[in-house]
């Protein structure tokens, strides 16, 4: 009988420590998802930003044609210039 | 039954109720941990797809504006002569030396100042203009309101 009072006392003890134990991992857990929450709406707003990055190619067409514009300036001035 | 045994069981049943209400709580918040992951994993993903193409863009941008830069530094260089390291000077102070560097000429570079009266001379020849009095050439940087030519 003494026995089974000792065991009685031992799962009172795991119980209290199995419930601290586990609410620690679902608060843990929550956590989680509110960061996760806050990356998903930054990623989201990180990919909205990035739609401009499209405008590059027309940036790289427009320096190609002022760079050809300044080699066409270059040419006339090296004709119209004398060397030094 | 015994008490003892009544509270044995009694407790191993809250041990167990515990342990099922804790576990589903953490499984919930693992599925929504999930969900959110995917989430962010579908704007990474647009993210990576966005950004994939700059590096390409910008070198060319790049090997674009470097060959402009030689070509006009080329020509500059061979209407200039040894002015043109000063003349860079003169218009972008601290660029005068990273010039020379760049088209692998020695020497040490003095600003021209804010006229270049060889320069000058040029124009007028080309526009038919009568030569301008001549005026000692400034050394100074700036003007004497202090501002650099392309200020005023």
């Amino acid at each position: 009988m003494a026995i089974l009072w000792i065991v009685a006392l031992a799962l009172v003890l795991s119980a209290a420590l199995l419930v601290t134990l586990l609410k620690g991992v679902v608060d843990a857990a929550r956590n989680i998802e509110h960061k996760v929450e806050a990356i998903a709406g930054v990623a989201a707003a990180g990919s909205k930003d990035l739609d401009a990055v499209v405008a590059l190619v027309t940036t790289q067409s427009y320096i190609s044609q002022v760079v050809d514009g300044l080699a066409n300036y270059g040419g006339s001035l090296n004709a119209a210039l004398p060397d030094a | 039954m015994e008490p003892a045994v009544a509270l044995v069981i009694l407790l191993i049943a809250a041990i167990v109720a515990a342990l099922a209400i804790y576990l589903t709580l953490t499984i919930r918040s693992l599925l929504k941990i999930n969900r959110g992951l995917g989430v962010t994993l579908g704007s990474v993903g647009e993210i990576a797809a966005k950004t994939a193409p700059v590096n390409g863009v910008l070198d060319a941008i790049n090997a674009t504006l470097l060959a402009g830069r030689n070509l006009l530094e080329g020509l500059f260089l061979k209407k200039a002569g040894p002015d043109a390291a000063g003349i860079v000077e003169s218009a972008f102070p601290g660029e005068g030396t990273k010039f020379l560097r760049r088209v692998g000429r020695p020497g040490q570079v003095v600003a021209i100042g804010d006229t270049y009266p060889r320069g000058e001379a040029i124009l007028n020849s080309l526009l038919g203009a009568p030569p301008a009095a001549a005026a000692p050439a400034p050394v100074e940087r700036t003007s004497a309101k202090g501002l650099r030519p392309w200020e005023r």
